[in-house]
């Protein structure tokens, strides 16, 4: 069951179309990646998502209930965790949350259920400044959390942050996901894209120029496994061994031995080491490369995902 | 119920700031007590007297306070500690040390209209004991008891005092640091609304299903408040301390909320237009100071010049101050403040509406 519909969001800021004709669906228990380098426009996409700002054109409906007719209706179904620590930092813990808990019309008892499921309960009375980063990272998503939102939208929520506390908001997403929650997700951190996301969508210079899973991105781009290979022996003779094995697409010169370009380097390597050595060339080493949604956005946008 | 959730949480982020709170609380009355003090608060002055007080000790006028020798007198008039210093030893003639000052030319006349009635009450017993062979102690009884028809005066005032009888500078100084210290802080506390933008709290709760409106609406009545419970602090505390007298309650609540609308209003506006809190602090001063000196909180508006006063009267804070005067030194009421309440209304209807629309296009832009 699709969650979250948004189809031709355009908005412009003066001169400068920041998103244009952006179009995704997310499903009921599916977390969702947006990458995309600085200003590439994802902020600007999910804040008309939330309904924070306005869309010049485009339409989102949220569980089916659409943004521009019903705000309202449609804000109560999202759950937002901004990039920026959006909180009273004078406040202790749980005063923000009553004060949110407010806001999107939650109980006292939700208050202290989402306190307990982001592990902050025992320092909920401290102010919110004293609070680490982790702790204000985990508060920040708790707030997201109030009103048990039918989506979740996390902002970079990991930015900063302590390996213990990226691990419990990561865990915390996983398991919301696995309640039925839809989940997007933007992340400066592929590793997490690629841990925690279903399907990513690659969006540059406002524009989504992809989309898919991880293995349907590869597959689209033609990026295939690579194995690199430290010989020493009769490289012209080993070249001409590798080229004839089943699953090896090709075989090139690299620094003092070869690289093979393979369809699955973990199926392929068993072969590629027989091969060789029956055959007295000496192995020094052995890389294998998978290509990743680093390599994909690279190769998508000509840009690393932290510039 | 939203509205009031966001208001509340900008009060009690005011209050929870220790140096906010001392601004808040502690400076505004300490300037009413140093400036009442300094201008003449209503306090009994005081003569030091060595040897026998004599009638002063009955007069409320004064308050007596006795010393060893006429050094040490001499030496607590010459620092000031108290006003004048009375001499009466059995060898010689009373004298008398004044300080330079109003005070001490005041007590100058009470005690020595007190000694000479002294003196005529004894030479009269005197007199009466040697015509009547009466011992002395009788006679003076005898003068005591004697009732002598008083002079009629007739007194005519002429003109329109400044102060009326009684006005003390406490109740000057208070009106003004009510004045100053509403708006002032009201000013400067809006680098909260800033953080709350800049933290991104503001764009947060616009996620959540409350509309812009309502967010605008809970700000505003989070300034306002944060500016009338200032006016309540100055008000209430003045009157519980130093007995200040605010005049016709109803007038006196009337111009404290419409102020507080007034300074809410130019708060909501500064922390809208204002990117960071360095900036709303500094503007806040100068603003906050400067409408002041212009509204006559610093030197009261009868002293201006023509040109002066019509300036003082484009600030709310002329029409306050003015409205505060008509109801602690003419007499005035709700009715009489009417056209004050009037204008400041104006002003904070102005104020109001830009500071709205200013918040919510910087919010939601």
């Amino acid at each position: 069951m699709t969650v979250l519909s948004c189809s031709g969001l355009k908005r412009r800021f003066d001169d400068v179309l920041a998103v244009d004709d952006v179009s995704f669906t997310i499903a009921e228990g599916e977390t969702y990646g947006l990458l995309g380098p600085n200003g590439a426009g994802k902020t600007t996409t999910i804040s008309m998502i939330t309904g924070v700002l306005e869309r010049d054109a485009g339409e989102v409906f949220v569980d089916g209930v659409a943004m521009s007719t019903h705000t309202i209706a449609a804000k109560r179904l999202v759950g937002y965790v901004p990039q920026e620590l959006a909180l009273y930092p004078d406040l202790t813990g749980r005063e923000n949350l009553r004060f949110f808990a407010n806001l999107y019309g939650a109980g006292r008892r939700r208050v202290e259920f989402v306190l307990d499921v982001v592990g902050l309960t025992e320092r909920a009375d401290d102010l919110a400044r004293e609070y680490s980063g982790g702790m204000k990272r985990r508060l920040n998503v708790a707030i997201g959390l109030l009103h048990e939102p039918r989506l979740l939208v996390l902002d970079e929520p990991t930015a900063g942050v302590d390996p213990q506390s990226r691990n419990q908001i990561l865990e915390n997403v996983r398991a919301l996901a696995a309640q039925g929650m839809a989940i997007l997700y933007t992340t400066h951190y592929m590793e997490e894209a690629e841990r925690l996301c279903d399907r990513v969508g690659v969006i540059d210079s406002g524009r989504l120029i992809a989309e898919g899973t991880r293995r349907e991105l590869v597959e689209r781009l033609g990026e295939r496994d690579r194995i690199s290979l430290q010989l020493d022996g009769d490289l012209t003779h080993a070249a001409s061994l590798l080229g004839a094995i089943r699953d090896v697409r090709g075989v090139a010169p690299h620094g003092h031995g070869l690289e093979l370009v393979v369809d699955d380097a973990r199926e392929c390597l068993p072969a590629v080491l027989s091969a060789i050595s029956t055959n007295g060339v000496v192995v020094r080493s052995v890389e294998v490369t998978e290509p990743n949604l680093e390599t994909v956005f690279l190769h998508l946008t000509g840009k690393a995902l932290r510039e | 119920m939203k509205v009031l959730s966001i208001g509340w949480v900008n009060v009690r982020r005011v209050v929870r700031d220790r140096t906010g709170l001392f601004f808040l609380v502690a400076l505004p009355l300490m300037l009413v007590f140093i400036l009442g003090a300094a201008f003449g608060g209503a306090t009994t002055p005081v003569v030091g007297v060595v040897g026998d007080a004599g009638a002063l000790s009955a007069d409320d006028a004064v308050r007596v306070r006795n010393f060893p020798d006429e050094p040490a007198l001499r030496s607590a008039v010459e620092h000031g500690e108290v006003s004048a210093g009375l001499v009466r030893t059995d060898d010689n003639a009373p004298r008398l040390l004044v300080r330079a000052d109003r005070t001490g030319q005041q007590l100058r006349m009470l005690v020595t209209t007190s000694l000479t009635r002294e003196a005529n009450r004894i030479a009269a017993g005197e007199f009466v004991a040697a015509q009547t062979g009466l011992d002395r102690d009788t006679a003076l009884s005898l003068v005591d008891s004697a009732g002598v028809e008083p002079v009629e005066v007739r007194v005519s005032t002429t003109g329109e005092a400044l102060f009326p009888a009684g006005y003390s500078g406490f109740d000057l100084g208070a009106a003004n640091q009510l004045i100053v210290f509403t708006f002032l802080n009201s000013l400067t506390t809006a680098a909260f609304l800033v953080e709350t933008r800049s933290l991104g709290v503001t764009r947060r709760m616009l996620a959540t299903p409350t509309r812009a409106r309502t967010v605008v609406a809970g700000e505003a009545l989070g300034r306002v408040s944060i500016a009338l419970l200032q006016g309540l602090i100055v008000l209430v505390g003045s009157a519980l301390l130093f007995g200040v007298r605010w005049g016709d309650p109803l007038g006196a609540a009337s111009l404290l909320c419409a102020f507080a609308l007034v300074s809410g209003g130019a708060g909501l506006l500064l922390g809208s237009i204002c990117r960071t809190q360095q900036q709303t602090t500094g503007a806040g001063i100068l603003l906050g100071l400067s409408l002041a000196a212009f509204g006559g909180c610093m030197v009261p508006l009868e002293f201006f010049s023509p040109l002066l006063r019509k300036v003082a009267f484009a600030t709310p804070h002329g029409w306050a101050n003015d409205g505060f005067a008509a109801l602690t030194r003419r007499g005035g009421d709700l009715l009489t403040v009417a056209p004050h309440l009037a204008v400041l209304l104006g002003f904070a209807a102005v104020l109001f509406s830009l500071g709205a629309w200013t918040l919510r296009r910087a919010v939601t832009r």
